[in-house]
């Protein structure tokens, strides 16, 4: 205790060093804050776009569906389960349907997927509120990507062709009602958004669905009624493997400015080693073991990096703050190479995240506050006192 | 005199080492890290390149217009002879052909009849032609899980999800059926070399990989190319240069009706990656702009430190008669000196970091589940002008300001106190 | 004159136009068929040429072999009910279609595989009345309403001019349930064949996509001679 407290008046009393090695270390914790908080924001954003545009949390899906290949699509449709009835009753999941179609745009032929979405639903934020028929219109729902590829604006129609459970071919105009933004590509692209009951009744399939997009709270965790379970893991495959890429980068960035910062604390400690020779010989002749004052020496430059988390807070807590409320904006070409990133990035500091990288701070200016001090315990005592270290 | 310093710096290692290292890491970390943040952009675009559009890209009118379908009934037809010119017209340029093609992959059992069969999509890249930059651009070694890379002809590479949700392993046949570009139906046998992994998991469920002469067998395309890629020199990309190429080959071009006349595009102009890129750049400068801050404070207190660790050596000069400003005036030299010899080993040494890493590339996939993949997991450093003197900013100044306020004190106190340090 | 002009104006019943249906599922459909045909795709850039020989024995079984051009001589094609193989000589392979790939189109023509292999007769999937009488091409037609009975007519519905002389289509409309039109067939080049009127050319139009359609030329064809019945067997792709 009188070590640590010794620790603390010294530095405190070391005056301009002391103030530049905390301003170096703060700005480095503050700035990897923010980094790691603007990473972490947007891998859960991303994931958070995926679940809110797409997967959902979790889904079921029909024994025979695969959702990377469209020709399974003809045969992956079913009964809802029984089982689910209480979840979808309670708003915590919602069926959906898929089948093959043509569009013809400008007399050109395009296959996408058309699917059924309850407009009442609020899993998705597929805008399916306007999917509800109005003056004998059949509306559908578009992506961006989508109107891009078809040429098509709110309100045109659009010549939709498609067959029923038995194959028999229908085809009608249908109008597009909204044209939503999203940065998921995989509720977009290739595809569009049609009420369940139109398309029930277009394709005779009452009470039938291919998937079923479930939120968190949905009870089911396991293959159900024959349909097998998807968890949310699964349904976030790429958001993770670009977690792990960005990661690496953060790392490196890390390791950059955590260098540039216990430069200067071992620089400090190197120096307050050599000035301070006699106070050590006069720590050991009051009874200090030599490893005593080595202790001494590591924990005033650790101190460095507790007040430096200390100051990092006071000034880089209304920063980091305002800038959760800002963001960083984002142009929007990330969406359009398929990443799930939105208009601005906002950080998320995830406690575990600055938790790491305090600790890592605080240990290697531990690390480099010890290396030149152990030598302290080496020395003659003798010579020390006489201020006499090499 | 500056001699006279020189000799003090260098024999006297105890004082003027530390703060050389001092500079000379903080100054290597700077140039390191620009040298790092523009080789991940170069990643970025590398990976876009390589994969979706080039440096160049030349398409017919009518396939650039209805690109994201990747139309081959639209393809380039005498392709050969639209490469001839653009090797004639544009030399340095390595213009090499690719398709994107989709189809079903039917999986023989040992009778030769359907055991199971998916849906695929295909790329075909030039792979077996002599001198062909094509297997390190999509990093094919790297992807492999098992298996081999193309060899020879009448081999295919398969999606690792693929493999393994049918059952598919390195040597096995498998067929290709789709349609031509004509829409006429296609069959072909084909050898799995390897099994690759994409990183994306659509391309990872149903992505196949063909040399390109099989591909045109297989799609009735010879002679014909759905896109053809062009790489600038050492695959190296200028925007300026990219530019340039496009506006004059798209002039030629001009005049000609035909919707199916060929027409030039650009990385910039494709997928958003002007705005990205610009964006990127900023970012990273402002990054790189933080760095510098951080290291000149990190200089300013090593200045600053380096001053206080010799106030005894002052008294003692100041003692044999020196006059104080001289004094000042010779521990700012040094300074400089040593800042001067800081930046140089520094910028030397983070040059040498980059290069190496510009050259093999630092693999961060072993500390990923997924080991090999065709997204690059590896981190490359990219060299410009502006590192040969970004870190010698701060290592030269700062260091200069910092010794500037700490040598302040020679002033402040008088000899005979700095005389007393001596002890 | 009025009882006359009565007599004539007496609503055709279904029964006639059922009757019309029997006449030209008489002339078009055989126990058995031999046809050898040429096949024009126009595409966007380039028309294409394909002929082939098919036999086709009632309506569940046919085989087709293509001829020409080189890239596609050889490769033969089963159906047996539902389910459909493939074979190609470039490949010795044997290859599976399954149900969902029926639905794509047929060498990028307007026709997919299942429009060529549904060979039901016409009677047998739909309801026809007559609702007047056209001239096309200069011959006398009825028009004829057609309505599925089934409920897995790939068309419910179609409107069809009959030659009311020789008791052919000479052209069609296929409507989807809505009643949107999705296909034209005019039919031409009449000829007798084996005592039956034949059309020997037509052409299909997808008419919701712009083009000129697929046009489907017959150069000889016969009818109701045995095919032995090996011909409708896997082992017969591999010959």
């Amino acid at each position: 205790m009188l070590i640590i407290r010794t620790a603390f008046k010294n530095i405190i009393g070391a005056g301009r060093a002391t103030r530049l090695n905390i301003a170096v270390l703060s700005f480095v914790l503050v700035i990897m804050t923010a980094y790691n908080g603007m990473l972490d924001g947007w891998i859960a954003e991303s994931r958070r776009d995926t679940i809110d545009w797409d997967a959902g949390w979790s889904q079921l899906w029909h024994p025979n569906y695969d959702k990377y290949d469209i020709f399974t699509l003809p045969d992956a449709h079913g009964k809802i389960p029984i089982q689910i009835d209480n979840a979808l009753q309670a708003g915590m999941a919602t069926p959906v349907l898929v089948i093959q179609a043509s569009v013809y745009p400008q007399g050109r032929m395009l296959n996408i997927q058309l699917k059924g979405i309850d407009p009442e639903q609020q899993i998705l934020k597929i805008p399916s509120l306007s999917l509800h028929s109005a003056g004998g219109e059949t509306p559908v729902v578009i992506g961006k990507r989508m109107a891009a590829t078809t040429n098509l604006k709110k309100g045109d129609r659009v010549m939709l062709r498609w067959r029923d459970r038995n194959g028999v071919f229908d085809a009608r105009e249908v109008q597009v009602a909204a044209i939503f933004e999203t940065t998921v590509g995989s509720a977009d692209a290739g595809q569009m958004w049609i009420a369940l009951d139109d398309l029930y009744a277009m394709t005779d399939m009452q009470g039938e669905a291919t998937y079923i997009v479930m939120q968190r709270e949905s009870p089911v965790s396991a293959d159900t009624g024959g349909w097998h379970f998807k968890d949310n893991d699964f349904l976030q495959t790429d958001n993770r493997i670009l977690e792990q890429s960005s990661r690496a980068e953060s790392v490196i960035i890390f390791t950059i400015l955590l260098t540039l910062a216990l430069l200067a604390v071992y620089d400090t400690q190197t120096l307050s080693i050599f000035r301070r020779q006699k106070e050590i010989g006069t720590y050991v002749a009051l009874g200090m073991t030599p490893r005593g004052v080595t202790t001494l020496f590591t924990i005033e430059g650790t101190t460095y990096s507790l007040f430096a988390a200390f100051f990092g807070a006071i000034w880089g807590a209304p920063l980091l703050y305002w800038f959760t409320k800002t963001g960083l904006p984002m142009p929007e070409a990330y969406g359009d190479i398929g990443m799930a990133v939105g208009d601005a990035m906002y950080p998320v500091y995830k406690l575990t995240t600055v938790a790491t990288t305090l600790l890592v701070v605080i240990f290697f200016s531990a690390l480099v506050s010890y290396l030149p001090a152990r030598k302290i315990a080496q020395q003659n005592m003798v010579l020390a006192l006489k201020g006499k270290i090499n | 005199m500056f001699s006279f310093i020189c000799k003090g710096i260098i024999r006297d290692r105890k004082r003027s080492l530390l703060p050389v290292a001092v500079v000379t890491i903080g100054v290597m970390v700077v140039v390191f890290l620009d040298g790092l943040m523009g080789g991940m952009m170069d990643n970025m675009v590398r990976m876009t390149a390589n994969f979706q559009t080039g440096h160049l890209k030349v398409m017919t009118r009518a396939y650039a217009a209805d690109e994201a379908q990747k139309p081959n009934d639209l393809a380039l037809l005498g392709s050969g002879e639209v490469m001839e010119q653009l090797h004639r017209d544009y030399p340095a340029v390595d213009w090499t052909p690719r398709i994107f093609f989709g189809g079903l992959l039917d999986i023989p059992d040992e009778h030769g009849e359907t055991k199971a069969q998916g849906p695929v999509t295909g790329q075909a890249v030039d792979l077996l032609s002599k001198g062909s930059q094509e297997p390190a651009r999509l990093g094919l070694e790297k992807a492999i899980t098992a298996g081999h890379i193309i060899t020879q002809p009448g081999e295919i590479l398969v999606s690792i999800d693929f493999a393994e949700s049918f059952g598919v392993k390195p040597g096995d046949r498998v067929t290709f059926f789709g349609s031509t570009m004509n829409g006429a139906m296609s069959f072909a046998n084909y050898h799995v070399a390897g099994i690759v992994r994409f990183g994306n998991s659509m391309l990872d469920r149903g992505g196949i990989i063909l040399d390109i002469a099989d591909a045109r067998l297989l799609l009735d395309m010879e002679d014909a190319a759905g896109e053809i890629f062009g790489f600038l020199p050492g695959d190296k990309y200028h925007n300026e240069q990219a530019e340039s190429i496009k506006t004059s080959f798209n002039n030629q071009q001009a005049d000609n009706p035909d919707a199916y006349a060929p027409v030039m595009t650009q990385l910039m102009d494709q997928d958003m990656m002007r705005q990205t890129l610009g964006y990127t750049d900023s970012m990273s400068f402002f990054m790189l702009l933080l760095l510098m801050v951080a290291l000149s404070i990190v200089l300013w207190n090593a200045g600053v430190l380096g001053g206080i660790r010799r106030y005894n050596e002052f008294g003692v000069r100041l003692a044999m008669g020196e006059v104080k400003r001289q004094l000042y005036r010779s521990l700012l030299t040094e300074s400089l000196v040593i800042g001067i010899i800081g930046s140089a080993v520094g910028t030397t040494l983070g040059l040498l970091i980059c290069l190496l890493l510009s050259r093999h590339g630092l693999d961060y996939s072993t500390v990923m589940k997924n080991i090999a993949m065709m997204i690059d997991p590896v981190i490359h450093a990219r060299i410009t002008p502006r590192m040969y003197y970004i870190g010698a900013i701060p290592g030269i100044l700062s260091m200069l300001v910092g010794t500037a306020l700490a040598g302040r004190t020679i002033y402040k106190r008088n000899t005979a106190l700095l005389f007393k340090e001596l002890d | 004159m009025g009882l006359v002009l009565g007599g004539l104006l007496l609503p055709l019943t279904a029964q006639d136009g059922n009757q019309i249906l029997r006449k030209i599922d008489r002339n078009m459909s055989a126990d058995s068929r031999i046809i050898e045909s040429t096949m024009i795709v126009h595409g966007k850039r380039n028309d294409r040429t394909i002929t082939s020989k098919s036999h086709t024995m009632g309506t569940g079984k046919a085989f087709t072999e293509y001829l020409s051009p080189a890239r596609e001589r050889g490769t033969k094609m089963l159906k047996l009910e539902k389910e459909m193989w493939v074979y190609s000589p470039a490949t010795d392979r044997t290859i599976m279609i399954s149900g969902h790939m029926l639905r794509q189109s047929v060498m990028g023509s307007d026709l997919s595989y299942e429009d060529m292999m549904d060979d039901r007769r016409y009677e047998d999937i739909y309801d026809a009345r007559v609702t007047g009488s056209e001239q096309v091409d200069g011959r006398t037609c009825h028009l004829l309403s057609l309505t599925a009975k089934v409920d897995d007519a790939a068309y419910p519905s179609q409107k069809m001019w009959v030659d009311s002389e020789r008791l052919i289509p000479l052209r069609a409309e296929l409507y989807a349930k809505s009643g949107q039109m999705l296909k034209q067939i005019t039919a031409g080049d009449v000829k007798q064949v084996e005592g039956r009127w034949f059309p020997m050319h037509m052409t299909y139009k997808d008419v919701l996509k712009e083009g000129k359609g697929t046009e489907w030329i017959i150069n000889t064809i016969s009818f109701n001679q045995s095919i032995p019945a090996n011909v409708f067997s896997k082992a017969s792709l591999r010959k």
